[in-house]
């Protein structure tokens, strides 16, 4: 017997009939699967029940350290490690501290987005199955394509083989893991 | 939510309008008569403080309208195309605020009362503890700007300029639903190309004459960009507002989704954090200079002469900086805040009264009582201010809704209609 396949894949030729198949794939109940498309397709993460992206999570907390980074950075140098009086100001005070913090802010911030978007998006990738499949570079030009896994635990060849046939999908093919 | 979205559009007929009108108009006339019944319990100059409070805001509120007008025409904008007409039923509203305005230049041409408010406007004057404003140094140098041919000059210029703008590009929009005709759009592009740097000019000066020379020893070059930052959040709240009423009541339905709020409450978000780098440097730089010309401006609204902190000490902690800034900030964030209707519904809200608050804060501590102090926010006298705020803005609204049922909803034959209505293709909340 054959390994576990990676899962099943299935051409579809235009945007309304991939909307309406991954709506149909949703309603499946499946959580391992994606759509490949030669253009980002407006309103396909809905169709897919995707939820919004936890990148902003990341970015929050980058803010938060950004800021607390400056300001106890500039506590520590002008008021604790070497005290200094500088025009007459005191030794330590939000407001000169805040300039330094809010940048910080931003770059902390920014550094935290971009990681946090490569954490989650799980880039760079060297290789994925659906790479062997000989018509995915139509990918890239005309067609669309439903992959769904078979890590899903609602997979099963069978069943979600006449799914994918059911909701219009062409040419399903199985994919080496 | 989805529910009120299935909810059947009212159905409107213009008297309808005429009623909602009508009582916008009784509700602005009530407020007016209110703070004239305010001149039984407070003074002239407390009044006349009020009334600018009230005109400035309103003023604030057209001016963003305007200026969302034209950077949406600059920009060539597709998702604002059908907010864009709320704005250019709002910029109406310019002729009333003009008419609004002239009684305090006609106060300052009476004999009696030509200090009421802008003290410069009399050197006779007396300064509060040296001399008349005549014999002031600091005065007589920037005589050739602060005084009352050039006022009265200017503010008719500003609001010759906002009303000239608001004409042309109303007129142009409106044709555009009747013929379709592209050339509108030209027009109305170049009019902004024209009208923003102008609009620019006139609300930095009429900031600068009307509000910042109340204590006119006082130098700031970030007033001008302070006011533009209250036009534009006032204008944007306004429109959520708007956005927000017109939905439930059916006429949006089907037209707004997720994204125009989203789009908003990013401008919103954009523009918390705009105001607050505005404010903080204007604060900072002084605060850092510590020069005694400037700091004595943040002085009277943090301390009396005895050195004893007065209320305006926590008005500026409290609403300026958490409410204006700290509150809108950290609530914009959220994704959710800004697409669920009565969310961001709520942060419009809020940041329209503080708006309020921060007018106040810039206007009101110009009056003194007999030992030099500001005079206190919280009293009988912030129901004068309210009652004008109020009384400015009945009238504004009557303007806003006697053009609203004349035109179009929305301006369906912009070239960009189309793309605004299916602005990322999502349904609203």
């Amino acid at each position: 017997m054959a390994a576990q396949p990676h899962g099943l894949i299935a051409t579809f030729e235009n945007v309304s009939d991939l909307m309406h198949a991954a709506e149909k794939v949703r309603d499946a109940g499946y959580k391992f699967w994606d759509c490949i498309t030669p253009f980002p397709v407006h309103g396909l993460d809905r169709a897919m029940g995707v939820k919004r992206s936890h990148v902003p999570r990341f970015s929050l907390a980058g803010g938060i350290t950004g800021f607390c980074t400056g300001m106890s950075m500039i506590w520590f140098m002008n008021a604790f490690d070497y005290p200094l009086v500088v025009g007459g100001k005191p030794y330590f005070s939000p407001m000169f501290a805040f300039p330094v913090s809010y940048e910080l802010t931003i770059l902390f911030t920014a550094f935290a987005t971009i990681g946090g978007m490569f954490i989650m998006n799980r880039l760079p990738m060297h290789y994925h199955p659906v790479l062997k499949y000989d018509k995915i570079h139509r990918g890239l030009d005309d067609l669309f394509f439903i992959v769904i896994e078979s890590r899903d635990p609602r997979f099963n060849s069978a069943g979600t083989k006449s799914l994918l046939e059911k909701i219009g999908g062409k040419e399903i093919t199985e994919l080496e893991a | 939510m989805s529910s009120h979205a299935a909810s059947a559009p009212a159905v409107l007929t213009a008297d309808s309008h005429a009623t909602a009108a009508n009582k916008a108009l009784l509700v602005g006339v009530a407020g007016i008569v209110v703070t004239l019944i305010g001149l039984f319990f407070s003074s002239g100059h407390v009044i006349a403080f009020s009334w600018l409070v009230g005109v400035s805001y309103w003023t604030a509120l057209a001016i963003g309208m305007l200026l969302m007008v034209m950077i949406h025409h600059i920009f060539d904008a597709s998702w604002s195309v059908v907010v864009r007409r709320q704005w250019e039923h709002g910029i109406s509203a310019f002729i009333p605020l003009a008419v609004l305005f002239a009684p305090l230049v006609v106060l300052a041409w009476l004999p009696s009362t030509r200090d009421i408010v802008w003290p410069w406007m009399n050197p006779a004057h007396e300064l509060h503890g040296h001399g008349t404003v005549g014999s002031d140094v600091l005065y007589i140098k920037k005589s050739g700007f602060l005084n009352r041919n050039m006022f009265t000059g200017m503010t008719l210029a500003f609001f010759a300029v906002w009303i000239w703008l608001s004409a042309r590009l109303r007129k142009a929009s409106f044709t555009q639903d009747t013929d379709g005709d592209i050339r509108w759009t030209r027009m109305n592009r170049v009019t902004s190309a024209l009208g923003i740097p102008l609009t620019a000019l006139a609300l930095t000066f009429a900031a600068i004459y009307w509000i910042k020379s109340l204590e006119y020893h006082w130098f700031s070059t970030m007033y001008g960009v302070w006011f533009f930052a209250n036009c534009i959040r006032g204008a944007l709240c306004s429109t959520v507002l708007i956005m927000v009423w017109l939905y439930r009541r059916g006429d949006y339905n089907g037209v707004l989704n997720t994204n125009h709020f989203h789009s908003i409450g990013q401008l919103m978000l954009a523009f918390t954090i705009f105001w607050a780098y505005v404010t903080f440097s204007q604060y900072f730089l002084i605060w850092n200079a510590n020069v005694p010309e400037e700091t004595f401006w943040y002085n009277i609204r943090e301390i009396n002469a005895d050195g004893s902190p007065n209320q305006w000490k926590y008005v500026g902690i409290i609403i300026i900086l958490f409410g204006h800034f700290v509150v809108p900030f950290l609530y914009l964030l959220s994704y959710r805040n800004k697409i669920v209707q009565p969310r961001i519904r709520f942060i419009a809200c809020w940041v329209l009264c503080v708006i309020f608050f921060d007018l106040c804060y810039n206007i009101l501590p110009a009056l003194k009582d007999d030992l030099g102090n500001a005079e206190p926010l919280f009293g009988i006298n912030l129901l004068w201010t309210i009652s004008a705020v109020v009384g400015v803005g009945g009238i504004c609204v009557w303007s806003y809704l006697r053009s609203l049922p004349k035109e179009k909803l929305i301006p369906i034959r912009d070239p960009r209609i189309e793309e605004s209505l299916t602005h990322h293709e999502q349904h609203a909340h």
